[in-house]
Parts: C-alpha cells; sequence; structure tokens
C-alpha cells in the first residue's frame, strides 16, 4: 500500500487534529475540552488496510472522536513526533508493511507516551498476549465494533488515573474514602487493567500506602482536562521533588507536603501530583520490566530484604528522576530493567522494583549493597561513605512497589531496546544501566568527596538521569560515574552526570538554575567512567528546561550508546536514545564538546514532549534525554541524528524480548576498564546480544 | 421498474446473502453506520475491499509461488486478508481465511495453494454477489426510492 497518511476527510466537520479550524483552542492539538469529553478525543490510527482503516475512521467520527488516519507506521511516528502531545489515544494494526505494530506500540510509547491500542484479525491468545506485554493497553480484535470504540476514552483517562493512583499510594493515608473515590474511578477501566490495577492494588495495601487527600483532588480531576499549564521539570527541579519526596518519606509524601517542601513559586500541588505519579508509574514499569527481564515472577512483588531498602529507594529515585526530569520513561526504565533484571549477581538491581539500583557495589557485583541506598533526589547511590542516610528517612519500602510494577509488561524493557526511531532507550538503558553498575565498583574504591558532602546530592538516576555533584569531576577520577545533584548549597550546581556511583545525598534542593553539566568532565572522565559524565553548566538549564527530561543521565547511557554520541559531540547526550553501543564511549572524550550550559540530545531537541506538560502521563520509558535543548544541541542534533540512527539498528529487536539480554557479563568489565570494555563490545554485551 | 419491485428484490438479495453466510452481522454493523450524510458508506467500503482483497489475493499466490515458502509471511499475508474481510462482514471469505490460517501454522504447501483456491473462489462469488446488490440498489435510487431498512 502506497504510502499515505491520510487525514480523515470528514476530520474537517468532526475535528481534525490538524485542523485549525478550532480558533478557540490555544494550541491546534489541544485536547478535548473537558466539557465534552470523550468527544473531541483525538485518535490516531494506523493501519495498511484501507478497508479496516476507512471503516475504523468512520466508526471514530462517529463516536465523535477526532480522527487523523495513518497507513504507514513510520508516517504516524512522523506525525506523533511533529505534534507532541497532539493526540491522546493511537489506535494501531499489529501488522503493517514498514514496520511492526509492537515495535510502533513500543516506540510510542518511549517516546509519547500514549496510550496505544493494537488490534488485528488475529485474535489467538498469543497474539493478544504478545500486545499486551508489548505494553498495548488495549487489544482490539477485529471486526472492531462501535462499542468497542466508544469505550476506548478509557483507556486515555486509565493512564492518567493510574498516575494519580500511584500518587495515592505514595502518599499517606489520609482518607480512605478517597482511596474508594479513587477505585471507583478505576472500575472505568478496562478489564485488562483491571487485573493489573487489582494486583498493583493489593501492592499498595502491602506497602500500607494511605490515600493523599491532595491526590484525590488531583483524581478528581477531569482527565480530559489535559491542558494545563505545562511544567517543566528540570533536573534540579526534580531534585527539589526527590528532597521533598526523601524528607517527607515515601509513604507520607503527598502532593500538597511535597510542594510546600519544594517552595517553588509557581507550581502548583497538580504538577507535584503529576509528577509522583509519573513517578511511580515509572517504578511499576520498571519492575514489569525487571520481572520480564529475568523472567521471575510476581515474586518480585515481594519486598527485597535485603535491598528492600536500596530497592525502594531506587524505585523512588526512578520514579522521582522519571518524573521530575521528565526523563524518557523509557531511559528510566531501560536502565531499572536492566538493572532489576539482572539475575544473580551481576545486575546491579538486586530486584525489580528498583528502578535504578544504581548503587556502588561493594563489589564487582552490580549488586548494590545493602546499606547503600539509592535515593532519588537524594543520594541515589548510597556511597560508601553513607551519605545516604538521607535517604534511609525516607523509608521507602522496597514493597511499595506494587506488583503491578511486576505485571507491566514485559515489553517495556523492549520498548527500551527497540527504538529504532526514537532513541532507543532500552538498548541504551541497559548500557547505561551496565555502565553504572560498573560504577558502584569503581565507586567503591574512590568514594566520591564531593559526593560524601552533605552538599551533593549524589542522584544516580537511572538511566536516564545521571547527575552528579559539581565536586564529582575530580573524583570521577576513577571513573566512578557519581552522579549528584547540586544542591543549593553548591552556588554553582553543577550536575555531572557520572557514573553510575551515585553517591551522596544532600538534601539540599537544587535550584534550577545550578543544574550544569559539564561535558568535560565526561571527556575526562571518559576512560574510566563509561557513563558519560556530563557537567551541564547553568546555561544549559536555561532554556527549556534542559534537565526536564533526566535523561542527561543518560549521558551514562550516551556513550552507551554509540557512535553516535562520539561522532557528533553533542550527541552523547543523544545516546541516551537507544544507542546501547557502549562502545562509543571511548570515543566520548575526544568528541564531547563541552557542553557547558547545553545538553546534547538531539532526542530532547526533537521531542520536547516532557517540557511543560502540566499532567505528564508517564512515558513508559523515562529514557528519552533531556527533554529540553538548548540551541547547542540543535546543531549538534542534526549529526547525531544519523549516527543515532546507526546505533539503533545495532540492536537487535529480539533486546526487546529480552531473551537475548546478556545478563552475565555485567560483572565481567574490568572496573577501570570500562570503556575499554565497552569498546570491545560494542553489543553492549552485558546486556544485548544481537 | 418499480421501486417497490427493486426494493423487494434488494430484500431478498441481500436476505440470501445473509442466509447463505456471505454476509454476517458485521456487514449489518455497517449499514446502520450508513446515514445521510454518508449514504455511500457501505459501497464504498467494500469497493476498497475488492481492490484490497485483489491484491492480497495476488499477494498471497507470490509468496506460495516462492522457491522457499515464508509460512510466516503467508500467515501474516492471510490475516491481513482476514482481517478485512472479517471487518467487511464477508464471512465465507473469513472462513477460507481461517481454514487458510491452520494450513500455514501446519506448513503443508500444497493444502496452502488449496486454501488459495478456495479462497479466490470465495471471494469471487462474494465480490458478485455484492456487486449484483449494489446493482439493485443504484436502480432503487435511480428510480427515486430508499434502502429498505433490514
Amino acid at each position: 500500500m502506497s504510502a499515505m497518511q491520510r487525514m480523515s476527510s470528514e476530520s474537517a466537520s468532526t475535528g481534525s487534529l490538524y485542523t485549525s479550524c478550532l480558533p478557540d483552542r490555544g494550541d491546534s492539538a489541544s485536547s478535548p475540552s473537558q466539557e465534552l469529553f470523550p468527544a473531541g478525543l483525538r485518535v490516531l490510527v494506523v493501519e495498511d488496510d484501507i478497508t479496516c482503516l476507512k471503516i475504523l475512521e468512520y466508526m471514530l467520527q462517529k463516536c465523535q472522536y477526532r480522527v487523523t488516519t495513518c497507513s504507514e507506521a513510520l508516517t504516524a511516528l512522523s506525525l506523533l513526533r511533529e505534534k507532541k502531545d497532539g493526540f491522546d489515544l493511537v489506535i494501531s494494526d499489529v501488522h503493517m508493511p514498514d514496520m511492526d505494530g509492537f515495535k510502533l506500540l513500543e516506540l510510542v510509547g518511549l517516546e509519547m507516551d500514549l496510550p496505544v491500542i493494537m488490534m488485528s484479525a488475529d485474535g489467538r491468545t498469543s497474539a493478544v498476549m504478545r500486545g499486551i506485554k508489548h505494553g498495548a493497553c488495549y487489544y482490539l480484535i477485529k471486526p472492531v465494533r462501535m462499542e468497542e470504540l466508544k469505550n476506548i476514552w478509557q483507556h486515555v483517562i486509565r493512564k492518567k488515573w493510574n498516575g494519580s493512583k500511584d500518587l495515592e499510594h505514595s502518599g499517606s493515608f489520609e482518607d480512605s474514602d478517597r482511596q474508594k473515590r479513587v477505585t471507583d474511578k478505576a472500575e472505568y477501566e478496562s478489564s485488562v487493567n483491571e487485573g493489573t490495577d487489582g494486583s498493583w492494588k493489593t501492592q499498595r495495601k502491602k506497602r500500607d500506602f494511605k490515600d493523599d487527600e491532595d491526590d484525590d483532588e488531583h483524581e478528581n480531576e477531569d482527565p480530559s482536562a489535559s491542558k494545563k499549564p505545562r511544567v517543566v521539570w528540570s533536573v534540579e527541579l526534580h531534585q527539589q521533588f526527590v528532597n521533598a519526596v526523601n524528607q517527607l518519606g515515601i509513604e507520607k509524601a503527598v502532593p500538597k507536603r511535597i510542594l510546600e517542601l519544594m517552595n517553588v513559586p509557581g507550581l502548583t500541588r497538580e504538577n507535584v501530583a503529576s509528577h509522583l505519579q509519573k513517578f511511580r508509574l515509572y517504578l511499576k514499569r520498571i519492575s514489569g520490566m525487571n520481572q520480564h527481564q529475568s523472567g521471575l515472577p510476581n515474586s518480585f512483588c515481594n519486598p527485597m530484604e535485603a535491598n528492600s531498602k536500596v530497592g525502594s529507594l531506587v524505585r523512588l529515585d526512578f520514579h522521582s528522576l522519571a518524573a521530575a526530569g521528565q526523563i524518557p520513561p523509557q531511559t528510566l526504565a531501560a536502565l531499572h530493567a536492566e538493572l532489576l533484571g539482572q539475575p544473580s549477581g551481576n545486575m546491579l538491581l538486586p530486584r525489580i522494583e528498583s528502578p535504578v539500583i544504581l548503587q556502588a557495589s561493594n563489589q564487582n557485583s552490580m549488586i548494590l549493597p545493602a546499606e547503600d541506598e539509592v535515593a532519588f533526589g537524594q543520594p541515589l547511590f548510597k556511597c560508601q561513605s553513607g551519605t545516604s542516610k538521607h535517604f534511609s528517612s525516607s523509608g521507602i519500602d522496597a514493597q511499595d512497589m506494587p506488583s503491578s510494577f511486576l505485571s507491566w509488561p514485559s515489553n517495556q524493557f523492549g520498548f527500551m531496546g527497540s527504538n529504532n526511531d526514537l532513541g532507543g532507550l532500552n538498548n541504551t538503558d541497559n548500557s547505561l544501566l551496565m555502565q553504572m553498575l560498573q560504577q558502584p565498583q569503581q565507586h567503591q574504591q574512590e568514594p566520591f568527596n564531593p559526593v560524601a558532602s552533605d552538599s551533593h546530592i549524589a542522584i544516580n538516576v537511572q538511566p536516564s538521569c545521571l547527575i552528579v555533584p559539581s565536586q564529582l569531576p575530580n573524583s570521577l577520577s576513577g571513573g566512578n560515574c557519581s552522579m549528584a545533584i547540586n544542591h543549593n548549597s553548591h552556588p554553582s550546581n553543577n550536575i555531572q552526570i557520572g557514573s553510575s556511583s551515585v553517591l551522596t545525598t544532600s538534601k539540599s534542593i537544587l535550584n534550577p538554575s545550578d543544574i550544569a553539566f559539564d561535558y568535560s568532565i565526561l571527556s575526562s572522565q571518559s576512560t574510566n567512567a563509561p557513563l558519560s559524565m556530563a557537567q551541564v553548566s547553568d546555561g544549559g538549564f536555561k532554556n527549556t528546561g534542559l534537565l526536564s527530561n533526566y535523561s542527561i543521565p543518560v549521558s551514562v547511557t550516551s556513550s552507551v550508546s554509540t557512535t553516535s554520541v562520539c561522532t557528533s559531540g553533542a550527541a552523547g547526550w543523544r545516546l541516551l536514545n537507544s544507542n546501547m553501543n557502549i562502545a562509543s564511549l571511548n570515543r566520548l572524550p575526544g568528541h564531547l564538546p563541552n557542553l557547558s550550559g547545553s545538553l546534547v540530545n538531539h532526542d530532547m531537541v526533537r521531542n520536547n514532549r516532557f517540557v511543560g506538560k502540566g499532567t505528564w502521563l508517564p512515558s513508559r520509558f523515562a529514557v528519552h534525554g533531556i527533554e529540553s535543548a538548548t540551541t547547542n544541541w540543535n546543531s549538534m542534533k542534526t549529526s547525531a541524528v544519523d549516527d543515532v540512527d546507526k546505533v539503533k539498528q545495532e540492536f537487535s529487536m529480539d533486546f526487546l524480548d529480552g531473551s537475548k539480554v546478556e545478563k552475565t557479563k555485567l560483572p565481567n568489565f574490568p572496573s577501570n576498564d570500562f570503556m575499554g570494555v565497552l569498546s570491545k563490545d560494542s553489543q553492549a554485551g552485558c546486556f544485548l546480544k544481537s | 421498474m418499480d421501486v417497490r419491485l427493486l426494493q423487494r428484490q434488494w430484500v431478498d438479495h441481500i436476505s440470501a446473502l445473509f442466509r447463505e453466510g456471505f454476509l454476517d452481522a458485521q456487514f449489518t454493523r455497517l449499514q446502520k453506520l450508513q446515514d445521510a450524510s454518508t449514504p455511500d458508506f457501505v459501497v464504498e467500503v467494500v469497493t476498497l475491499y475488492f481492490e484490497d482483497a485483489d491484491r492480497l489475493l495476488n499477494n498471497l499466490w507470490n509468496t506460495l509461488s516462492q522457491p522457499v515458502v515464508d509460512f510466516k509471511k503467508v500467515d501474516a499475508q492471510v490475516h491481513r486478508l482476514k482481517g478485512s474481510s472479517v471487518s467487511i462482514g464477508a464471512q465465507r471469505v473469513k472462513n477460507a481465511c481461517v481454514c487458510f490460517i491452520i494450513c500455514c501454522e501446519e506448513g503443508d504447501l500444497e493444502a496452502c495453494f488449496g486454501c488459495l483456491h478456495r479462497l479466490k473462489l470465495e471471494f469471487t462469488q462474494w465480490k458478485s454477489k455484492l456487486e449484483a446488490l449494489f446493482r439493485i440498489e443504484q436502480q432503487i435510487v435511480a428510480a427515486g426510492g430508499s434502502l429498505p431498512m433490514i
């Protein structure tokens, strides 16, 4: 079928996505108005069967949705990327000529974090299972009926509400009635989700989460009113968020209190609630991916004992990183999954529930020592120095992770790996994780002094965000990627993305303007620190919200990623995206420009999807690099793109299945020659196997 | 011709199609979707289906004719045709697809060719019957009448 991107011919009357005939709407791609919801739901249909496409289009228009049709997956992706937040829902066929529907599903999840409904004439259980595993929020079996289409809006709502529910869970018990209300809302969900929610709810009970009445307000908001002022969750803002959460304790971290602690003018409780929601969701995904990775059963849900703290901390970190920094969830998830998925020993994450357990390991093992705590915002990785004590107070319970995390489609992991178009966090995440895992060892050997300082918040954000204290650069010599977020205490807060050894945590809250990424660190550390350490100078954050996406740490990933990073200086950041080419790390130093003040992530440049979203629908993978892009990035972006694409292609789709993930290689990296190891194995052998 | 006669003809024809399994409930749903604003919706999608299915059948023939038959590809193509058929309400064509899929899963090339042959027959027959139905419809409309509700 010829490439065809069809705009619904009748859509002009019904309100096509592209139609600007809705002058009252601020942005052309504005979401359906609250009062008309679900009418006006913006649906993108991707289907190569012209018969089905026509029928579906017609039916959706009958439902008063704003339909955009597309007969090619690549075209659909372009559409989605061009119009960030231009769609509410994607319906895609499983089989398409130019791209596997599941791949599209993953990409959409990674980049846009939109609910995707798969459809096919193949109603075999295995096919449906595959769709769900890849992250489809629903699977329609042809023929699609009007009744089913009339209810697809629930998937959009559920996605938002799930985040809210996560938010609630993270909060303290406030009002059980509100919990019920949330539950009632959850009833909108389809049976598929019900199962997930149920298990998740069970987990919640185990965690003894309490409802947050503030969350409830969030819950009560009309999910269709998604056009809220967008908040850019920069790294520093996210750090503040994390700090606040840590201070409150994960169970008691309710949006209202978090907001108060953060004390950021202009930030609303809703923003915080949304962010927290995403954080939770991210963690959930991570654990789900982890499950897939390791093939472990839901036993993951069980609190990790030895690493429960770590796990929870990590979880928190991931979440907060993902949420706050709008790190592409894929990245975060990928890293998390990697970590979690690693079995015995090699993998850093001891358990699934820890999204990112970037902890300095005592040995080469990736597993972080139990004492280490990964605290998001606060030291993600507990330094050996034990700076993590901050976090310990957070009391995040590993068990907090809802079981649903585990049940999260294993595709998430796959998501990450499979982005050919997206920055394929999958691979990068893995590599990033790998790197991070490596770091701990190094970290142990060389405790970060700066990290240890209280003024530094070591945030070892998972893959997507490696933030290291400004002082880190010096301490990174050992190749430890210490990630720490500079606290306000440091005049020039530098966020260095370093190796996984995140260190110290300090409770200070980063000033958004203080975060700086110093690429020089990266370059200097390149040989030692596989994780790209980038210290972004303050300037960098001034623009868009560079750090809105915690994928900065991805710099680590970037190192993983491949040539794209190397070849194009700015591309370094791009690494986050799916480029799992660790080998490129070696080249990083030489290629990374001193991007002071700018983070390179052409993906971010390209996809400012996380910027300014008032309601942040968690992306499946917080892998997308740093969202905000400075102008520098833009220039680098172009050059990076090709490289990235090259790299992406290196990853086989098999990665998605996780079947070829090699988990056993992780521990083999010589601590001081991570880069070398990486370079030897461009496949990021630890994680991927083509 | 008298409109009522034409309408009677139309009812008889379409009833037979349902009775004989050429059409199923999906076709009825499509008809119900059609309204004054889109009076040609059914004809339009069926016409699209005619073209699409023709092409798919040719592709299937080509795939099965390869020196080394990729049954996964065949399976995907049959599912594709099944998806179209099921969406349009072409029940017998869909049933033929189902048999085809089974043969694919078994990797039985000879049986696949047999299934393809049957599929082509079913489709050809379905197409001719629908075309006959549409001709009656055109005559009804030309005579100033409207399609009966079923």
